[in-house]
């Protein structure tokens, strides 16, 4: 696989995981856009250390907190579409649309270290990497995030006392 | 067992795998972690199922575009291009033109018709335009020679704005033909097309249209060559004639 090929098929994974931390679609394909060319003027930089798509995620995430400092992406959600790929949330699924608006307002680094693991499926030495975070502060701020998720999609009954949900 | 925290926890989960397997182990007598971890399952299903389907749409043009330029080639590349640029065979003069043309005899067949086709097809190719990138030169040079069954050269259009992108073997009515790619910084592209054409008599370079697409067109020895591109007249000219120069050590 040449180096373009590699980044290729990084993209699809870049532009899932920059909507679900934007929020936003133009602004989803703007920041990997942003990305990719930087990698590109880069890319005699890269000298395969470690896989690519690292390297590609540790762009993203430094494209996307320079954009945060200058206040360009200002969150906003804003008539974001969501469509529930399950009906009829039982018991056993979260309800989708809560969980997108639960994971709206949780603070961005929050956010930005949990669609890594929970979503990207990186572990979690991988993600610090990327973050540039000791594992321990990562795995505090998976803790938190992961709490605070619960808690706002109603799923926040004393620890291991919920039961199923009654007939 | 001394209770781990969320953070202890979390930290298994995602670890190693040895990592998980410990912590499948402790769920086992524990019904409170079991819920918490089917609870982070099902955050993470949630995840996937709100926004995977980004992932199975098909990129947006722009990101295909923006990996359609290849970083500029390197000065060291083209000195080697000069290099072999002279080894390319003779030419004379004479031809008629409806054979190339795709109007005559040779029909779909012809050397520019088949050359149009080719640059039609890879042309719009962001990601695959070529098998063999520039980067790859002297590898592509031996092996398009091979196939094509002569000593092919590359010639270097830098002069015009052109830089290589890379190569690739297509089937011809006459056997293998080579195509080379070139592009300049606007990401306009240009393909040079080499098939076998022998026992036909040489020719000058000789010039046409078919819509958009522009080629010229030459045979030399046993090869046809045809530059093609959607490039104004007078600039596919002058890139074509400074292939033809090189190729045939002019």
């Amino acid at each position: 696989m040449t180096f373009l090929d590699e980044i290729e098929a990084c993209l699809p994974s870049l532009r899932r995981y920059a909507f679900a931390l934007l929020r936003n679609r133009d602004a989803a394909d703007d920041l990997v856009q942003d990305t990719l060319e930087r990698a590109l003027s880069r890319r005699h930089l890269w000298r395969g250390e470690g896989p690519l798509r690292a390297w590609l995620f540790r762009i993203l995430l430094n494209r996307f907190r320079d954009d945060r400092r200058r206040g360009r992406a200002s969150l906003t959600v804003v008539g974001v579409m969501v469509e529930p790929a399950v009906s009829g949330g039982q018991d056993e699924r979260l309800d989708l649309r809560e969980v997108h608006e639960a994971m709206g307002r949780l603070p961005a680094d929050q956010r930005a270290a949990l669609l890594l693991v929970g979503l990207e499926g990186m572990s979690l030495a991988e993600a610090a990497r990327i973050l540039e975070l000791p594992e321990g502060t990562l795995a505090s701020r998976l803790g938190r995030a992961r709490a605070e998720l619960r808690t706002m999609t109603g799923r926040s009954g004393p620890r291991g006392e919920r039961k199923a949900a009654e007939p | 067992m001394p209770e781990l925290d969320d953070a202890a926890l979390l930290a298994l989960r995602h670890g190693s795998a040895a990592d998980k397997a410990r912590l499948e182990r402790m769920a086992e007598g524990d019904p409170a972690l079991r819920e918490r971890l089917a609870e982070w399952d099902r955050q993470d299903a949630a995840l996937h199922a709100l926004y995977d389907p980004v992932a199975e749409e098909p990129l947006p043009e722009r990101l295909t575009a923006a990996l359609a330029r290849p970083a500029a080639p390197s000065p060291r590349m083209w000195r080697f291009a000069a290099m072999l640029a002279p080894l390319a065979v003779g030419i004379a003069l004479g031809w008629g033109a409806a054979h190339w043309t795709g109007d005559g005899a040779g029909g779909a067949d012809s050397l520019l018709a088949s050359a149009i086709r080719a640059h039609d097809t890879y042309v719009v190719e962001v990601v695959h335009p070529v098998e063999v990138p520039a980067s790859d030169e002297a590898h592509m040079t031996k092996w398009l020679s091979k196939r094509v069954g002569q000593q092919l050269a590359v010639p270097d259009l830098t002069a015009n704005g052109f830089h290589l992108v890379g190569g690739r073997v297509l089937p011809d009515t006459r056997g293998a033909a080579a195509l080379m790619m070139y592009e300049d910084d606007q990401g306009q592209r240009l393909t040079l097309y080499i098939a076998p054409e022998p026992r036909q008599p040489e020719t000058a370079l000789r010039f046409a249209d078919k819509g958009p697409t522009r080629g010229v067109w030459w045979v030399e020895g046993d090869l046809g060559c045809a530059v093609v591109g959607d490039l104004p007249k007078d600039r596919l000219k002058a890139v074509a004639t400074l292939a033809y120069d090189q190729l045939t050590g002019a």
